[in-house]
């Protein structure tokens, strides 16, 4: 049986709760720049396309994104069926998701200090 | 995800949004235990003070510092056997703990005199330790005392010596984590760059966040080493003075405990662009993960793939051995910080426990959101337990096991509940593949131990049963086992050492031999 797409969206999302640890930075902006830098590196891994890693912060983002990549092929085998298009706007979806349970709808009060 | 009020509470209405458990289809958007604030008067919370996160968390580990209180004995009672951040040089830093002993008078008349007494003592005492770290108390603090001055004073006087003042009294923050934000900032302020590193390898990392606890941090740098990564410093476990001043030259912190030293990394990719990389060394899979990101990162992700192939191969069979027996055991996850979050998810996946509770006495919001969300639905999630909030917990929650400190450790054992120490550990270190198959030996024994058996009994009044002998624990664990679990070949208990340390530092390390010798001896060796 093949998932929706919201759930996949909640299949991929719970293996990032779970397993992973870059997305729980300390403060908003910096989620914000965590969870873009290691989305898009995911996404452009899963539809086979050239990746940046030529700065240490691009490689850093790279290296979370190529261990994601890897699970989730390995635990979701709906993936390989999917075309460029279907992957790009499911993984739209879960940056989506994700920024909302980890920056926009977190009850974290810590998020907005202005300092580390 | 409804907050959870004890009925031990009810007249501390504030508590109640300090508790919350999960339920099914809830996430941490939906509640989240409050955080980081003052302990609410009445409460009677069981944290440490600022000056206890400053020194006893981050600042001692360092190994070869001569740490001193400036403030009353008392103050720096957490060294050996309290505390369990080892070393290699012989445990400096645990045998031996210095304070000046401040007294009344000196809260009156000042101690400033009496601190450059006992500094230059100190330095007399112990010629070989050219460093020193400087912990202000609430005491000292209150009186005004200028330790900076006196620092550069001993400074320019004693020869060759260098000095770390960290202004953390204990009221400077509702718990210990105020002292590890103090503690980062002061070092990455004062002493980070005034050392130039000496760089052996194209590979150079920090490990950030270890703090050597029963040589935790031992079994990760013979990784790190086994892949030819040169560990510039540790910050702090085992960790060296000098190695940490020279911190803005590795090319990747490695972040363990984001709770305790985040504010470092931070700070050092802010101003030296160096990238925070955060890593689980719990757990096989959340380990094995950790490594190929690092090797990853370098390009040398086969090096790491080659210790994965073989501590999997040599201990899974071991930790396969205690999963099968621990299946559905309930345990409260009550540690400090980070292992809230470390252990939340892999203790179940990997041991087989359910996590039926979390605390955090001193964490922040983000610890329970990690938390939170990798723990299962229906655990109950508290912020800065009071001692009878931990007991109401356990007597509702009736948990087969708790991870937590000493001192609540203690309180559950009078209710017959089996406690591991979650922050010292009990026969760690935990950390490594063999260090997580010690940690599940460790609840294993917790958890059969026959001594629950005797001790539930009350000899005034229950009966005492004759008609059977002793129980052992393989009798006691093996009971519901199926026959191929209890028989298989495959699967076997623990068989590593009683220290399984100390032999790490006598090792080789053919990549760090090789990038460390001269261009032109490696290629004279090779023809």
């Amino acid at each position: 049986m093949n998932p929706s797409i919201e759930e996949k969206v909640e299949m991929m999302l719970d293996y990032i709760l779970k397993k992973c640890l870059w997305q729980f930075h300390s403060r908003a902006w910096d989620r914000e720049r965590q969870n873009q830098g290691v989305l898009s590196k995911t996404s452009e891994l899963l539809c086979e396309e050239p990746v940046k890693t030529d700065t240490p912060e691009d490689r850093c983002y790279w290296v979370d994104a190529v261990c994601l990549v890897d699970a989730y092929r390995q635990r979701f085998p709906w993936l390989a069926s999917m075309g460029k298009g279907e992957i790009k706007e499911l993984m739209a979806l879960l940056k989506e998701k994700l920024d909302f349970v980890t920056i926009t709808g977190s009850l974290n009060a810590e998020l907005t200090d202005q300092h580390y | 995800m409804p907050y959870h009020e004890f009925e031990c509470s009810t007249c501390i209405p504030e508590r109640k949004q300090h508790a919350v458990v999960k339920g099914p289809g809830e996430t941490i958007t939906d509640a989240l235990p409050l955080g980081y604030l003052n302990t609410i008067p009445g409460t009677i919370s069981e944290r440490g003070c600022a000056y206890c996160g400053a020194k006893h968390v981050i600042g001692t580990p360092m190994k070869d510092v001569i740490h001193i209180s400036h403030g009353p004995v008392g103050c720096t009672y957490d060294t050996w056997q309290t505390k369990r951040y080892i070393s290699d040089n012989d445990n400096f830093q645990l045998k031996y703990t210095f304070a000046t002993d401040m007294k009344e008078k000196n809260i009156v008349f000042g101690a400033e005199k009496l601190l450059k007494q006992n500094m230059i003592e100190a330095f007399k005492a112990f010629p070989n330790i050219k460093r020193m770290t400087i912990y202000q108390t609430c005491a000292s603090a209150l009186i005004g005392d200028d330790i900076d001055a006196i620092a550069q004073e001993v400074m320019d006087e004693v020869p060759g010596v260098d000095i770390f003042v960290c202004n953390s009294p204990g009221f400077a923050g509702p718990s210990q984590s105020g002292g590890h934000h103090k503690i980062n900032i002061a070092w990455v302020n004062n002493k980070v760059g005034t050392v130039e590193p000496k760089i052996t390898s194209d590979y150079v990392i920090n490990y950030v966040g270890e703090y050597n606890i029963q040589g935790d941090q031992e079994v990760m740098i013979d990784y790190f080493k086994r892949m030819g990564i040169q560990v510039l410093s540790t910050f702090t476990g085992n960790g060296s003075y000098d190695d940490l001043r020279a911190m803005h030259g590795a090319k990747l912190n490695v972040l363990e405990c984001a709770r305790s030293a985040e504010y470092i990394c931070n700070e050092l990719r802010v101003r030296y662009g160096i990238p925070r990389l955060d890593i689980d060394g719990f757990g096989f899979e959340p380990l094995s993960a950790s490594l190929r990101k690092i090797g990853l990162f370098f390009g040398i992700e086969d090096r790491a793939q080659a210790i994965i192939d073989e501590e999997t191969a040599r201990w899974k069979p071991e930790l396969d051995w205690y999963k099968e027996r621990l299946q559905g055991k309930r345990v409260c996850l009550w540690p400090g910080g980070s292992k809230l979050w470390h252990w939340a998810n892999v203790i179940h996946e990997e041991m087989g426990v359910e996590v039926v509770s979390l605390y955090t006495k001193f964490g922040h919001q983000g610890d329970m959101e990690k938390g939170i969300a990798r723990c299962e639905e229906g655990a109950l999630a508290i912020d800065d337990p009071n001692e009878l909030e931990g007991l109401e917990a356990m007597y509702t929650l009736k948990p087969d096991c708790i991870f937590t400190g000493k001192r609540p450790g203690e309180v559950a054992k009078k209710i017959r509940v089996p406690y591991l120490n979650a922050h010292a550990y009990h026969n760690g270190p935990y950390k490594g593949y063999e260090g997580w198959v010690r940690f599940a030996r460790d609840i294993y024994n917790a958890i059969y131990s026959p001594t629950h058996d005797l001790c539930v009994l009350d000899i005034s009044k229950d009966e005492i049963p004759t008609g059977y002998g002793f129980k052992t624990q393989r009798m006691l664990s093996d009971v519901n086992l199926d026959e191929t679990v209890r028989n298989s070949t495959e699967m076997r208990r623990y068989t590593g050492k009683y220290d399984s340390v100390s032999g790490l530092r006598e090792r080789d390390y053919p990549y760090m031999d090789a990038q460390a010798k001269p261009a032109a001896v490696a290629a004279t060796e090779s023809v």
